[in-house]
């Protein structure tokens, strides 16, 4: 173990990646309990002072799809009257499922222009995936807040369409993705290991069956399965989900399993063994399955980070259940709710994004340098 | 290697003309393929026909929504419209296709009633073939030049910096990189109009060998091309830089240094054509991949290849399509297979097919 560290020092690669697998076990493990889930939707609330002038700006798109806006299209749409907030505007989520257009309206020109002529106070600039409430230049009204705030204080990483909190979504939704990725990693590494050991140790028709079914699952498109198994199944159990893409991924491993026993096999120290005549079973376990470990534990690893990738894949494009508020549904609603197209929501996708790229980067990191560690020839330092 | 064992296969036992067929190279290949994908067909065609509710019940909610029908109208309206009998048992459905199949006939496609499969297919596939097919080629050829480059410079700062580089670029999966460049390239820096960018070319153009259209075509397909190369890149560098750094402690290496040939014939026809082999293997496994995950990578760039054409067909539950799409994939993957064999045994002396010699 210490020599583990020692070594890990050495490469700063892995020392990276080791860091990074501590801090996200740190963040989905104890984090949820600083930082609980912000289910509260708080669309359209305005913390203004009393009496300022609030204008509504929005897209033509948006103005035809709702008729009831295009009357309010530019006009003064209400004076904030009592303080705490008032809704504006309906919340009209869950019935824009186009993301054909983006901002960039007509209305919104005018109305900064008119803020910074001091005809109103602020405007609402209403759109399925953003909510703008600008303050115009030297403004008399600096606390006034709004649900969408940008990158501020209470809210490290903004707030998504619906007002929530990122940063909490950050926190949350990472435990049932990296424990479903495990548990999918755990299955097809055992099956490659078992598969690829008895293939290669027994031979003979068991090892043909075993690697004509690897060759053939090779074959099969493998995500495109997975989105009609997720259609087949309800997955809305995450060891359902694990299993499923475990059977899919196990062939790859297996046929490298099975080759690394077989050359294995015919190393000088297992000769050695077999001419001491010390049994197959001390052979499997003394000789071979040691020399196996640090290759198996890498593979492990990097079949965490595939299934990380087939996992959020399903729930990207709204194959998954979405039940679990995780990284993957947050890239969901920035796709379907039109948050991937507008620069003021960009934080709903980039921070799981970012949360997602860094721990596969520290995964891929930390299965590099055991992978070093392990195989001398490698070794660097 | 492993693939190259099963190529030469057990010597022929007897000289008679029939074995000698079956055991031909061609042969064995052709008829393996075949199996594959028959066996590919009819697992799908099972699996698919398992899913939860079939093209009727999708269109009749459907039309129920659009139109304000009661559920006995829209069914009515939905049977007369599909050329598909939910009450013809599954396994007479499967006789049925599978001897379409032969006939080369995919059958017609449940939802767009009139539309050949055969046609969908036409329609949408090249559009994918173009863009994974160019993704994996530029990508193949700049990570076997990169790794191999740092090989030569292993353990330098360069060596370093590039493996760390390809090491994030391969763990990051490819739709979040392509998440990544539409968030702050598109919209935050502004540097393309992401609106413009959808479909494959501009509408309006006319197919042709226009310059007006292929610009279009080069514009709309550079951000999947894009993503496809920065999503295999960096597993192209590291396999190519370990390849080349135990190809350089080969004796033939030395030998050739010995004898005094110059780096640039050493490093082409020694090192790069001996480092380059395992990797053949590797491309063929990755065209199935890369197909089977442009299905993300399309739905995001709201491209219209076969990915968002089969994603479209599974919503939708459309059968034929399906089955047509999972089909061409796996016809790409045995396809792809068999000629990473052939160029490796063109490559590799040491592994050349039996039959040829």
């Amino acid at each position: 173990m210490r020599q583990f560290f020692r070594a890990l020092a050495r490469s700063k690669a892995g020392l990276l990646g080791f860091i990074g697998l501590i801090f996200y076990a740190l963040l989905v493990g104890v984090g949820p309990m600083f930082v609980p889930f912000d289910n509260e939707v708080k669309t359209d609330q305005v913390n203004a002072p009393l009496g300022s002038r609030l204008k509504l700006v929005t897209r033509a798109a948006d103005a035809a799809r709702y008729p009831s806006l295009a009357s309010l299209e530019g006009q003064v749409v209400g004076y904030v009257s009592s303080s705490g907030g008032e809704t504006l505007v309906e919340p009209l989520e869950d019935t824009f499922d186009d993301t054909e257009d983006y901002r960039r309206g007509a209305g919104v020109e005018d109305g900064l222009e008119e803020l910074t002529d001091g005809d109103i106070d602020g405007f609402v600039l209403f759109s399925e995936s953003l909510k703008t409430y600008p303050i115009g230049p030297g403004s008399d009204f600096p606390d006034l807040t709004v649900s969408n705030a940008r990158l501020a204080p209470p809210h490290l990483l903004g707030t998504d369409t619906q007002g929530r909190d990122i940063l909490s979504h950050i926190v949350n939704g990472g435990r049932t993705l990296i424990v479903t990725a495990l548990l999918a990693g755990l299955i097809s590494t055992t099956i490659a290991v078992i598969f690829g050991a008895v293939a290669a140790l027994v031979g003979g028709p068991v090892d043909r069956t075993l690697s004509a079914l690897a060759n053939f699952i090779l074959v099969l498109p493998k995500f495109p399965l997975l989105i009609v198994l997720a259609a087949l199944f309800t997955l809305d159990n995450i060891l359902l989900l694990a299993t499923l893409i475990g059977l899919l991924v196990w062939p790859a491993l297996m046929r490298a399993v099975r080759a690394q026993v077989l050359s294995l096999r015919e190393r000088d120290y297992v000769e050695a063994a077999r001419a001491l005549d010390l049994g197959r079973r001390h052979i499997i376990i003394r000789e071979i399955l040691p020399n196996m470990m640090s290759f198996v534990v890498v593979n492990l690893i990097l079949a965490v980070t595939a299934a990380m990738y087939d996992q959020i894949g399903l729930i990207f494009l709204g194959m998954a259940p979405i039940n679990d508020y995780s990284w993957g549904v947050m890239l969901y609603f920035g796709r379907t709710r039109g948050a991937l197209f507008s620069p003021d929501s960009a934080s709903m996708v980039l921070a799981p994004v970012v949360a997602i790229a860094l721990f596969q980067v520290s995964m891929v990191m930390f299965a590099r340098a055991l992978e070093e560690l392990s195989d001398p020839r490698l070794r660097t330092a | 290697m492993q693939t190259s064992k099963t190529l030469t296969g057990p010597p022929p036992l007897e000289s008679g003309w029939l074995s000698r067929v079956v055991s031909s190279y061609a042969v064995r290949t052709l008829l393996q393929a075949l199996l594959t994908i028959w066996a590919v067909v009819t697992f799908t065609f099972f699996l698919i026909r398992l899913m939860p509710g079939n093209p009727i019940d999708v269109y009749v909610g459907f039309l129920m929504n659009q139109s304000n029908l009661t559920y006995g109208e829209a069914l009515q309206q939905a049977a007369s419209q599909f050329s598909f009998d939910p009450n013809a048992s599954v396994f007479q459905q499967y006789l049925g296709y599978l001897g379409d199949l032969v006939r080369g006939d995919l059958g017609t496609s449940i939802t767009s009633t009139g539309t050949q499969v055969v046609d969908q297919i036409a329609r949408f596939l090249p559009w994918t073939l173009f863009c994974v097919g160019l993704g994996l080629l530029i990508s193949f050829v700049l990570g076997m030049t990169i790794g191999m480059l740092i090989a030569y410079y292993r353990n330098s700062v360069l060596d370093t910096a590039v493996s760390f580089f390809a090491s994030v670029l391969g763990a990051v999966p490819d739709y979040i990189w392509g998440l990544l460049i539409l968030v702050v390239f598109g919209v935050q820096l502004g540097w393309f109009n992401i609106g413009e960018l959808r479909g494959t070319y501009d509408p309006g153009l006319t197919p042709g060998f226009t310059p007006a259209f292929i610009w279009s075509v080069v514009r709309h397909a550079f951000l999947p091309v894009l993503v496809y190369v920065i999503g295999t890149l960096g597993s192209w560098i590291l396999n190519m830089r370990s390849s080349t750094t135990s190809v350089l402690g080969e004796d033939y290496v030395n030998v050739a240094r010995a004898r005094g040939l110059t780096p640039g014939r050493i490093a082409t026809t020694y090192v790069g054509r001996n480092a380059a082999l395992p990797l053949f293997t590797l491309l063929a496994v990755n065209i199935g991949l890369v197909i089977g995950g442009s299905v993300i990578i399309e739905e995001l760039f709201v491209y219209k290849g076969i990915g968002s054409f089969l994603f479209f067909s599974i919503s939708q539950r459309d059968y034929t399509s399906m089955q047509g799409v999972f089909l061409v994939i796996a016809v790409s993957v045995v396809v792809a297979n068999i000629l990473a064999d052939l160029l490796y045994s063109s490559l590799d002396p040491r592994v050349r097919i039996e039959g040829e010699r």
